[in-house]
């Protein structure tokens, strides 16, 4: 029988498929993809296998394909995917493969040395073009300066060696720019000073003709004198990789050699398109089925690399296989593998034998497109045993509800949902598009779980009554301000007013129907309030999650029919965290319903409650007897935990060794080997077991219980943030007649020089604070899972983020109250601040930031 | 100024602040180094196809799987190389000081060998081009390809290597002379004695486990240089003086044992200076010609490996970057040469490669 709640059922089956059926049935069992093979040559080196020729004639296709891959992705030619899954090609078709892709590759390859030898003529004929180009311009020079003393001695006289008094040589050739100076350096070095470089850019950079990169290039032409420097200076050239180009001396020539050089240039340039052309031709009629090649030629390789699992029996015409098959998919497996051996035209039938195991079955979950996501983020952190309960599912709930209190935000939750929704609906054209954004497919492989938690949200923003930092007034509320009306309260968001439950003007005494009451949105008091709220619950929430977790454990102990186990672990367990943190639980809901702000004790204020919960005192007359008696038996627990179950296993290990060893004198005869099965027992070894996971679990209750306290945290770090970006953003303010949004406000604040620190710091602490969050939920939802315990480390950040906020607010200060603005006198209050107030301002939330 | 105290201080606490990242993967290099069992079962190929099949299971991964499929061993000793190359660069290019010019310091070497090779390529009229693709990727340099520009030392330090870092090692060779074969080879012992000789000094100079590990080694280093040297030039026109000035002072040898082979005339004598030595007596007795015999070549790669082993032993320190590079070197080296006997089907001598432990 399958369930969902645990992984299926496997048996270990051998097959027994004749060597011609054999890659045609493994094709089948493959594209159903339920079978897990044995690997029965674990020790046969891999060159030594049955079908290593095989893989490596599909190795060898591989590598064409990806020369064609890369060829075509330099050319810019999309490579088709119309997501296509082709059935493996019958073994005989890889000839033919082969042969296509030779022919593919070789005409590539010959295209492409044609079109390289093309391209290099070309570059040089370009060089040569500017390296004349740029010689007519230094030549021109001279000539238009006659009375220079210096170029009329240095430079070569244009007609003959007669005119000049000295005659110099010069080289012309192009260089790459990185490579410039080291060139000129070493050429003073070398040649002492006595030759002359003039240089000049090309303007253009040029493509390399084997990798295509556009390099800079600069013309150069050196002056020198004599012989033996010609040849130093050659050599030079030749070391620096630049090229020499013969330049003539006189003009006439130089024009007559540009012209030639541009009509070969212009005929190179015909050829060189034509080229390009036919290797376009031939890559983008390769790329219209490359992705058909690779996963066919992938199939055919995974099918050989499976048959080298398999074992030949004595006859060489059969190969036997083993595998694990889960149970209730056994008829499908043997109708994939009669198709298989129909496909390969064999009588043979393939034979499917099940065999009887003591090995461990390897774990199997089904997924769907709904809960693969969750059951992926169960995987990250273990895989359950054979037939163990699978958390996935219920991480389909916990997991969106635990964030869902932490995110809590009607508005947000919206955005969430939808942005979520648009994944799902568009599922199926996204998976097509095959994006190879990696953050995109970690959302979207997330697309359900981030749905869910869009809804939890909205549902946990109604519960705390949240919109955006604003909340519905829905049922109308239950409180009254002193005098004020209701109506002006709710518009007027100047006024300022204590909410006190206990004072029978300000409250009706009927709770709000559904949530929180809208009022304390507004009211100064708001963050005790919640406070007090969040964290309960938080803390309740917590417990049942730890609760469910043991007794999971509870019923995989049932399944397992382990008696041990749910005596002297179950049991201890659950009472040790009832008896503490159950109780701790129980006292909170019992005050809530037996106790409201109206007759609870007048001294008991926020801070005392708290303190007076967790100490458990007066509540009952009888509750410190109880309280005593649940901590007395608490601690009992834990040696129960401890020591019975290591003893007990003990006891049993020697009993059945005893049995053993009586048997094996019996059978000593008959048996030649006795059965090797038996597991081994080491005391020690259970015993620490047990005594790390009962100080795990001590330890872990408490710790546990603290980190769920997070979940407050969080949705508190979040409802600040909302209120603060509502605040400095999006809220319109009215300054007189003029009306000023955040953004436009902040806008003013640097326009007008008052302080660009207080606006843009504000806007960077904003920043600051919303990544933070994010951050902290995506460690936070990590965390939950695996109960893990990394200490509070965000309640410090999320304070120091609000003394930055508080800060920037004071600075601000300054300069409002030289403008003559009607908000100095709600804002002068802060004119000189003292640290007390200071802290006490973090404490309760921000109010009154303009 | 406690941190600055610190690093002065080179605590072990510290070191990983700058180079932990660096020395744990280099580390994870380390351990992907080849064991016996790949070893046996790369003996055993047939084809050099066989090898690349088996090196797919190994560290190595596709390196060789753009390669067409009649394999030459050139193609391999490249990818080796190329590889070998890509890891060490991308050390380099991770590392800050003082690691950097530790780093720097072990390619010196290669640019040494780059040069010698050049000018002898230059000596037998064989172009640039040509000889570039053998230089070691390691040791090259802008200026590298214009050394044919130089005839003589003299040159060639004013033209070549005066703005590399070889010029410092460069001051005892400066002469007229043209250059040929034996002045090369001088040129190239002597570079290389200058260059040991910083090194060492560099290191000692770092302190800590680094001056531990790396003064072993390159004192081996050294004292396998004044062997080679001794032993190659019996019957070579290399005066004793001349040869008494090649030799790095930085080893074990150093002051009595390198007297004692400036004086010696034929191997037999090297044998006995090496005899008042422990560890190189154990490499000179079990070394022989014969054939079955392991060479004393063998025997000193042998002795290298053990010491670059040792580096890994201890943590916090720069051997291990020097280390992993002679390591995998070796292992270049011996599959090199098991492909070699593949190739020409020359099995008898397969097993002559040099195991890293």
């Amino acid at each position: 029988m399958t369930s969902i709640f645990r992984s299926e059922e496997m048996a270990l089956c051998q097959l027994f498929l004749s060597s011609e059926t054999a890659y045609n049935c493994v094709s089948e069992l493959g594209e159903i993809g339920l079978v897990q093979f044995r690997d029965l040559n674990p020790d046969v080196n891999a060159f030594q296998k049955k079908f290593v020729h095989e893989i490596r004639r599909c190795e060898e296709m591989e590598r064409k394909l990806r020369y064609l891959e890369t060829e075509a992705e330099k050319d810019d030619i999309e490579i088709v995917d119309q997501g296509d899954n082709p059935e493996a090609p019958q073994p005989r078709e890889m000839i033919d493969f082969e042969a296509t892709f030779e022919k593919l590759e070789n005409e590539l390859r010959e295209v492409n040395t044609n079109a390289e030898t093309l391209k290099k003529n070309f570059l040089e004929l370009t060089e040569l073009k500017y390296v004349l180009e740029a010689s007519q311009v230094f030549f021109a020079e001279r000539d238009t300066e006659p009375s220079s003393n210096l170029s009329q001695n240095l430079l070569p006289a244009e007609e003959g060696p007669t005119q000049g008094p000295v005659q110099l040589g010069f080289v012309a050739g192009v260089i790459e720019r990185s490579r410039m100076a080291m060139f000129e350096r070493m050429l003073w070095r070398v040649c002492r000073g006595n030759a002359f470089v003039r240089r000049q850019d090309i303007p253009t950079p040029l493509p390399d003709p084997l990798t295509g990169q556009d390099l800079n290039k600069i013309v150069f032409l050196i002056f020198f004198q004599g012989e033996q420097l010609k040849v130093k200076v050659k050599k030079i050239c030749e070391g620096c990789r630049s090229t020499l180009y013969p330049c003539p001396e006189t003009a006439a020539e130089r024009k007559e050699m540009i012209d030639g050089v541009k009509n070969r240039l212009e005929d190179l340039n015909t050829v060189l398109s034509q080229t390009n052309d036919h290797r376009h031709r031939v890559l983008v009629a390769a790329a219209k089925h490359l992705r058909v090649w690779f996963i066919k030629v992938r199939k055919i390789k995974g099918i050989y690399f499976t048959l080298n699992k398999f074992n030949f029996d004595v006859t060489n015409k059969c190969l036997i296989a083993e595998a694990w098959i889960p149970e209730i998919d056994l008829t499908r497996i043997k109708m994939a593998l009669c198709k298989g051996a129909e496909r390969s035209g064999s009588t043979m039938e393939p034979i499917l034998n099940r065999m009887d195991t003591r090995t461990q079955p390897p774990t199997f979950h089904r997924r769907n497109r709904f809960t693969s996501g969750f059951q992926n983020l169960i995987d990250a952190y273990a895989i359950c045993t054979y037939r163990e309960i699978n958390p996935g599912l219920f991480t389909t709930t916990t997991f969106p509800f635990l964030f869902a209190i932490m995110f809590g935000d009607c508005g947000h939750g919206i955005i969430m949902a939808l942005f979520a929704l648009y994944l799902v609906v568009k599922e199926k054209a996204i998976i097509a598009a095959k994006s190879k954004a990696e953050i995109f497919n970690m959302l979207f492989a997330g697309r359900y779980i981030i749905l869910l938690m869009g809804l939890f949200s909205i549902y946990t923003g109604f519960i705390y009554n949240d919109v955006f930092s604003k909340s519905f007034n829905i049922f109308g509320s239950r409180f009254h301000v002193g005098n004020i009306s209701r109506t002006a309260v709710l518009q007027d968001h100047k006024t300022q007013f204590m909410l006190n439950p206990a004072d029978p003007t300000d409250y009706e005494a009927t709770p709000y129907p559904m949530g929180m009451d809208p009022i304390w949105q507004l009211s100064l008091n708001k963050i005790t309030f919640q406070n007090s709220f969040k964290m309960k619950i938080s803390v309740i929430v917590g417990i049942i999650h730890m609760t469910f977790g043991i007794v999971l454990s509870f019923l995989n102990y049932r399944h397992f029919k382990k008696t041990i186990d749910i005596v002297f672990q179950f049991i201890p367990q659950i009472i040790f965290l009832m008896g503490l943190f159950g109780y701790l639980c129980f006292l909170v809901v019992y005050k809530w319903f037996n106790y409201s702000g109206l007759n609870d004790s007048p001294f008991l204020g926020h801070l005392k409650k708290i303190i007076a919960t967790v100490k458990i005192l007066t509540c009952t007359p009888n509750q410190y007897n109880v309280q005593v008696t649940l901590i007395l038996i608490c601690l009992i627990m834990v040696p129960i935990l401890l020591l019975p179950k290591p003893l007990i296993l003990k006891k049993q290990h020697e009993k059945r060794m005893k049995l053993r060893s009586r048997e094996s004198h019996a059978y000593e005869q008959d048996i030649g080997e006795p059965e090797e099965e038996e597991e081994k027992f080491e005391f020690s070894e259970v015993f620490i077991h047990q005594a790390i996971h009962t100080i795990e679990f001590v330890l872990g209750c408490i710790s546990h219980t603290a980190s769920y306290l997070r979940l407050w945290a969080l949705s508190l770090a979040h409802a600040q943030l909302s209120e603060v970006l509502w605040m400095m953003i999006f809220r319109i303010v009215k300054y007189g007649n003029r009306v000023y949004n955040g953004v436009s406000n902040l806008r003013r604040l640097v326009l007008l020089n008052y302080s660009n620190f207080s606006g843009y710091g504000r806007f960077v602490s904003i920043l600051t604070h919303s990544s933070i969050t994010l951050i902290s939920f995506i460690r936070w939802s990590s965390a939950q899972n695996s109960c893990m315990v990394k200490g509070t480390l965000l309640s410090p950040s999320v304070l120091s983020i609000l003394l930055m906020l508080k800060m920037s607010k004071y600075i601000r200060t300054d300069f409002t109250s030289t403008s003559d603005d009607k908000t100095v006198h709600i804002l002068s209050r802060y004119h000189y601040p003292d640290i007390k107030k200071m802290i006490l301002d973090i404490i309760y939330i921000p109010n009154q930031i303009i | 100024y406690i941190f600055l105290f610190f690093q002065e201080k080179m605590l072990d606490s510290a070191f990983n602040i700058d180079f932990g990242y660096l020395e744990g993967i280099c580390r994870g290099f380390k351990n992907g180094i080849l064991k016996q069992t790949d070893y046996l079962n790369l003996v055993q190929c047939e084809t050099l196809d066989d090898l690349k099949l088996h090196l797919q299971s190994t560290d190595y991964g596709n390196f060789l799987a753009n390669e067409a499929s009649p394999l030459q061993v050139s193609v391999i000793d490249d990818k080796l190389r190329e590889k070998l190359v890509a890891e060490f660069q991308h050390v380099r290019n991770h590392a800050v000081e003082p690691l950097t010019l530790f780093l720097d310091y072990i390619t010196y070497g290669y640019m040494i060998d780059n040069i010698v090779l050049l000018i002898t390529g230059a000596l037998h009229q064989r172009p640039i081009s040509e000889l570039m693709p053998k230089c070691h990727p390691l040791g090259t340099f802008e200026q590298i390809e214009a050394i044919n520009v130089a005839s003589t030392s003299v040159e060639l330090y004013n033209a070549v290597l005066v703005d590399t870092p070889l010029a410092e090692f460069f001051g005892e060779c400066i002469s007229e002379q043209d250059l040929d074969e034996l002045n090369i080879e001088i040129i190239r012992n002597t570079l290389y004695k200058a260059y040991l000789e910083s090194f060492y000094n560099y290191c000692q100079s770092l302190g800590g486990a680094t001056a531990d590990v790396m003064c072993e080694i390159l004192a081996f280093e050294a004292d396998r240089r004044a062997f080679i040297i001794t032993l190659n030039s019996f019957g070579t026109e290399l005066s004793k003086e001349d040869r008494s000035k090649l030799y790095p002072t930085c080893g074990k040898l150093y002051p009595d044992g390198l007297a004692a082979l400036a004086r010696a005339d034929d191997p037999e004598n090297v044998k006995q200076v090496a005899e008042f030595y422990a560890e190189y007596r154990a490499l000179f007795e079990g070394a022989g010609n014969n054939p079955g015999d392991k060479t004393l070549e063998d025997k000193f790669f042998e002795h290298e490996v053990k010491l670059n082993v040792n580096a890994f032993l201890q943590q916090f320190h720069y051997g291990v970057f020097y280390a992993y590079l002679k390591l995998k070197e070796q292992e270049c080296r011996n599959i090199v040469w098991i492909s070699e006997c593949i190739a020409q089907k020359h099995r008898a001598k397969i097993d002559n490669y040099i195991p890293i432990l």
